[in-house]
């Protein structure tokens, strides 16, 4: 199909398709925050339960392949009488494995500020609150700006997972599968999907590097 | 002795009062976490999955040979596509360093492309379209091959940050005792330049792993394939699932490790992946 063919046909597809990719790209990568967060501040605490399940849980995480939790939540779960629905399931797998990544992203954020600094805080008089709030946190978050960009394009390309299962409205992947099961879409209906994922990683790519430049700490 | 890192310094030496409290605390989130457990528990056993029909054929022999016979499907469609990842990373990778600008640029383009478009949709490429261009592709090369473009992009930057990290002064010299920019490049550069990134290339491993877990896509006899034809035979769904998951949760956890540990062995901090 040449492409005003594909656009004249699908063209509002595409968009929505469009549109839902970057909704459950967003609404995955706040979820992988909160989440991520939560497990790092587990991971900090002193107390020893909460941290070990704070590290097995980004190992596991880290560790599954999307497609692996998928399938498990979409036709292991139902047998445990835990009944999701398709865009439920998808939207789990794509808050729980970014929120591994960004609890290690953290953690390396937060151990890149190094010992001595936190001995000097200490040896200032700070309380723990205090040496948080100004010295640990502000660090690890400009620390970590750079790979939550990354995180964010990885999300992205995680989202793709829900075209493994029937949506309506479909994903980006979902719609090229979708129109090339039924019609001979060719390498076009693939390069318009590619170009608006592409568009979207390059762009959240430029925000990121901007924000990185603005706050970053120079050595 | 373990290493201190800073979330073990970020508390001082805890007193008699924090001791306390802290106890309490490691009583309570245990106590949490055993009431979560207990919950998984009753929820398999209330659904009748654990039942032994259900995990009984995991002592067979049978079932394990055919299980890693699907790890070695794995192993062998990752295996391909992380080399063939690294053939094309090396690719866009002289394109972006060379000194002829218009390559520059379609490395770039090249690049940011493959990482910016999710692997799933390469692979529906190679399984829906290119079989209707008329190329026939062995099996295994229909998920390598996406897998490893997928992947090239990233390779590729990996690659460059390497050869970034060659001291300058080591170019010079190569050149100042007349060896030719290519030679300089291909036995000066290049070789350093691997032995800083090999911890990053093998954490890369763990997500081609993961990316050829869609060769059910297109029935290729990898782990997650051959567990599908585990569950038809014995009509055991999720214990199956939950038993591969596992297996490749282990799998990449050892790849990580490997990465740490050789990036530890050459004095870098350790990556994180993706």
């Amino acid at each position: 199909m040449t492409i005003s063919e594909l656009l004249s046909q699908y063209g509002d597809k595409y968009v929505e398709a469009l549109l839902t990719t970057w909704q459950l790209t967003f609404i995955s990568f706040a979820g992988a925050m909160i989440i991520g967060i939560i497990i790092t501040v587990m991971r900090v605490c002193p107390v020893k339960p909460l941290r070990i399940s704070g590290d097995i849980y980004v190992q596991i995480f880290r560790n599954i392949p999307g497609a692996s939790l998928l399938i498990f939540l979409v036709y292991a779960l139902p047998n445990l009488q835990v009944i999701l629905s398709y865009y439920q399931c998808v939207l789990i797998a794509t808050v729980l494995i970014p929120a591994a990544f960004a609890s290690e992203y953290l953690m390396s954020g937060i151990n890149a500020i190094g010992i001595g600094q936190i001995e000097a805080a200490r040896s200032l008089g700070m309380d723990f609150g205090i040496m948080m709030r100004k010295v640990v946190i502000p660090q690890a978050v400009r620390f970590s700006i750079l790979p939550m960009t990354n995180l964010l394009i990885a999300t992205m390309l995680t989202t793709s997972l829900a075209s493994q299962v029937p949506l309506n409205p479909k994903d980006l992947t979902g719609l090229v599968s979708y129109i090339n099961t039924r019609d001979t879409g060719g390498v076009t209906s693939f390069l318009i999907s590619a170009v608006m994922y592409c568009g979207t990683a390059v762009i959240i790519g430029q925000i990121g590097s901007y924000i990185d430049r603005k706050v970053r700490i120079v050595r | 002795m373990r290493e201190l890192t800073v979330r073990d310094m970020l508390y001082e030496t805890p007193g008699k009062e924090t001791r306390k409290k802290t106890a309490v605390a490691t009583v309570v989130s245990l106590l949490v976490i055993m009431v979560f457990l207990c919950y998984i528990v009753k929820l398999f056993s209330e659904s009748g999955q654990l039942d032994s029909r259900y995990w009984f054929f995991f002592t067979k022999l049978t079932t394990w040979k055919f299980l890693f016979e699907g790890i070695l499907g794995t192993l062998e469609a990752s295996l391909l596509a992380g080399t063939s990842a690294l053939a094309i990373g090396f690719v866009f990778m002289c394109m972006r360093i060379c000194v002829y600008k218009p390559l520059n640029y379609i490395g770039i383009a090249l690049v940011e492309f493959t990482r910016g478009v999710p692997t799933l949709l390469f692979i529906y490429f190679f399984f829906l379209d290119v079989p209707k261009m008329g190329i026939n592709l062995p099996t295994v090369w229909r998920i390598s091959l996406p897998v490893a473009i997928s992947a090239s992009g990233m390779v590729s930057e990996v690659l460059r940050s390497g050869v970034n990290a060659v001291p300058k002064g080591q170019r010079e010299a190569a050149l100042s005792i007349g060896m030719r920019e290519i030679n300089v490049f291909l036995k000066i550069i290049f070789p350093q330049a691997v032995r800083y990134i090999i911890p990053a290339l093998v954490s890369d491993l763990v997500i081609v792993v993961k990316d050829t877990t869609f060769s059910y896509i297109l029935s290729f006899p990898d782990l997650m394939q051959n567990a599908k034809v585990l569950i038809s035979n014995y009509d055991a769904l999720l214990s199956v699932y939950l038993v591969a998951g596992v297996i490749y949760i282990l799998i990449n956890y050892f790849l990580n490790r490997i990465s740490v540990s050789l990036a530890k062995r050459s004095g870098m901090t350790p990556v994180v992946g993706r």
